[in-house]
């Protein structure tokens, strides 16, 4: 098996989501869960340059991923907004604890 | 010219919505103003559509590939249903002046009756099997909103939610038709599935025929979906006049009407609507027979005209059908807006509190008699011609258990509509305590303009049946003048039969009247009262839903890290699935 660059950064994407995936399963603290998502998107940001390279459109790729560069960068923002304001309103940041809206 | 009234019958009382949406409820005189000023526009605007009817489609808006064109086609039939809505929706607009008087949320209220009529009337001129059910789930929704007017009484709301969770049943057959229609025939257009109807395999042709009965007979409370219509009494009388006579109910006859042509050949379908007719009519006319509560008995004889008219479809009297739609609207509106004012003086519902009202509200009770003998179907009232006509036809060409049915049928509504109106209007004050004044100068107008129309829209009939014949290309029927009608009435043996059991059916009443209306028939009350077991049939299927719908609920913890979960549960079960079919 001849070794392709392009399958190294698919190896190392698909580890980034497992990263990501594993995060998303155990933590509770909502600054953390920020965080796990940052590398969750930023597996992704990776996954369409690769796409884009590997189908020929690598402009395509590339501009759909500072696309969501930019859309997660807000998304962030206000989550880490909501995080402080619920550490403000309700006192702890610890998810399992703040599920009061369950309906 | 035709595109610009289209526009108006659905746009002026949707604009109305929207306007009094928007109106404060601190100001009731103008939203009364706005509501009458809108609905008697949109009314204006009906009429004058009809002299525009055509079999030519007037509006085509594409939507884009998949949801086809928006189209309105203003044929005969589409143009008459319009008509009803409209001028019989603003009639019970009227009446609303006067009779939700006082009444908190008017804005709630007259914006959900203008939705409605506005709703009714894109359905019956949608070309477009998919608009077609955009309308008709609007319609759902509105009768939902407002059979829940009251929603602080749960007996309001249950009904609401029942005549909801009734009519989405039926939504799915029409859902489930149109998408057939799409994928045999890559169109929702009617017109198309009227034509080519022979080209799609006759397995899914059945489909889509019975899947369009279903979505009939829960639109229109036939058997055996019929148990939502007595519950749907709790909304104000207006919408039960609304409901009951210019809007909802007749969508389903109207869409058995719109596809006969497609459908009567699926073997055994158009049997099965001369069945789910004649059922119908018949259990509903006995629990007619032995209803305590006004308004409910009113909603029982709504069923039972209501199966006439489909088992006039049944049998291929397309005409007597839609021709009794018609005076039955307008009979029945008479009637409910004259319950509504009974209702409105009294305080009550319940007919044994009633009795000897003739002599305090005598304008009243002179037109609740005129739409009482109409719905009896004694001459020379609008009841009389098309009911003679639909039992005409079924002697003719439909089966004769069916007909002797419909005949009995015929006999039990003189009989409880003589007892309705003796137990109200006649006999002596049973109850001293309700204080009884005369209805409103807005009730009077819309009463009086009904039993107008109660006298006179027979005459209508061949002009009627002239207008239907010239637009729908795919409909087969003769056509007569009003006069030569009424020669064929008069010269047919059926009309003398029918004449008879109703009169035999009046008589028993006035033979035993002492002791039916006293309400004392126990024998039969508890099966008509639980629908011969149909009503529990509902409520399990109720509550089975509710009881899956909390069982589910705990799937949803509320907790990130279960969702998450889920989530990779399911990727990972689609990415086995692509593997394996890999």
């Amino acid at each position: 098996m001849n070794f392709d660059p392009l399958n190294a950064v698919l190896i190392g994407v698909i580890l980034l989501l497992a990263v990501g995936f594993y995060g998303l399963l155990i933590t509770r603290n909502l600054i953390k869960i920020v965080l796990v998502l940052q590398v969750l998107v930023k597996a992704v940001v990776i996954a369409l340059v690769l796409a884009g390279k590997d189908s020929g459109n690598l402009g395509l790729g590339q501009s759909i991923a500072a696309t969501v560069i930019v859309a997660d960068t807000i998304v962030a923002v206000v989550a880490l907004a909501l995080a402080v304001q619920v550490r403000i309103r309700v006192g702890t940041l610890d998810l399992s604890k703040i599920s009061s809206l369950r309906g | 010219m035709t595109a610009i009234l289209i526009g108006f019958v659905i746009g002026i009382p949707w604009l109305g919505a929207l306007i009094l949406w928007r109106t404060s409820d601190e100001n009731p005189r103008l939203q009364h103003t706005l509501a009458v000023a809108f609905s008697i526009a949109a009314g204006f605007a009906s009429l004058a559509l009809i002299f525009f009817s055509s079999a030519e489609t007037a509006v085509d808006i594409p939507m884009g590939a998949f949801f086809g064109s928006l189209t309105f086609t203003p044929d005969g039939l589409a143009v008459a249903l319009t008509a009803i809505a409209c001028v019989i929706g603003s009639l019970a607009v009227v009446f609303s002046v006067d009779y939700m008087k006082g009444e908190a949320q008017l804005s709630r209220y007259y914006t959900f009756v203008l939705l409605f009529i506005g709703a009714m009337a894109g359905l019956v001129l949608s070309g477009s099997l998919l608009f077609m059910f955009f309308f008709w789930e609007i319609t759902a929704l509105c009768s939902y909103a407002l059979i829940s007017f009251y929603n602080d009484d749960p007996k309001a709301v249950a009904g609401g939610i029942k005549a909801l969770i009734i009519t989405q049943v039926g939504g799915v057959g029409l859902l489930s038709g149109a998408l057939i229609t799409y994928a045999t025939l890559g169109t929702y257009q009617i017109s198309a599935l009227l034509e080519n109807a022979g080209t799609i395999p006759a397995n899914l042709l059945a489909f889509v025929a019975f899947g369009f009965l279903i979505a009939a007979a829960a639109k229109s409370a036939q058997f055996p979906f019929h148990t939502w219509l007595p519950d749907a009494m709790e909304a104000p009388t207006p919408i039960s006049a609304l409901i009951h006579a210019a809007t909802m109910v007749n969508a389903g006859v109207y869409l058995l009407a719109r596809f006969y042509p497609a459908f009567v050949q699926v073997p055994g379908w158009a049997l099965s609507v001369t069945v789910v007719g004649l059922v119908s009519a018949l259990i509903t006319a006995f629990m007619a027979l032995t209803a305590t509560d006004l308004k409910r008995a009113l909603a029982y004889s709504t069923v039972s005209q209501l199966g006439y008219m489909i088992y006039a479809i049944g049998v291929g009297g397309f005409f007597a059908s839609q021709f009794h739609l018609l005076s039955h609207a307008v009979f029945k509106a008479l009637l409910f807006l004259s319950a509504g004012a009974v209702i409105h003086a009294t305080g009550t519902r319940d007919m044994r509190r009633m009795g000897g009202l003739g002599k305090q509200m005598p304008f009243v009770r002179n037109v609740f008699i005129l739409g009482a003998l109409a719905l009896a179907g004694l001459p020379i009232l609008n009841g009389f011609w098309s009911k003679e006509l639909i039992l005409e036809v079924g002697l003719a060409d439909g089966p004769i258990w069916a007909y002797v049915g419909m005949l009995l049928g015929a006999g039990m509504t003189a009989f409880y509509t003589l007892r309705m109106t003796w137990l109200v209007f006649f006999g002596e004050a049973r109850d001293s305590s309700l204080h009884v004044h005369d209805a409103g100068s807005a009730m009077k107008t819309s009463l009086g303009l009904l039993a107008v129309g109660t006298l006179t829209t027979w005459l209508l009939a061949g002009p009627f049946g002239g207008m239907l014949h010239a637009t729908l290309p795919f409909h087969s029927m003769y056509e007569l003048s009003t006069l030569e009608l009424v020669e064929e009435i008069f010269s047919a043996p059926a009309t003398y039969i029918a004449l008879m059991v109703v009169c035999l059916g009046l008589g028993i009443f006035w033979m035993i009247k002492k002791q039916a209306a006293a309400g004392k028939e126990a024998r039969f009350d508890i099966l008509s009262r639980e629908s011969f077991g149909f009503d529990w049939l509902n409520r399990q299927v109720t509550s089975i839903i509710f009881k899956f719908a909390t069982a589910l609920q705990e799937t949803q913890t509320g907790k990130l890290n279960w969702n998450v979960f889920g989530i990779l549960g399911a990727l990972l079960a689609v990415l086995v699935f692509l593997l394996w079919s890999a």
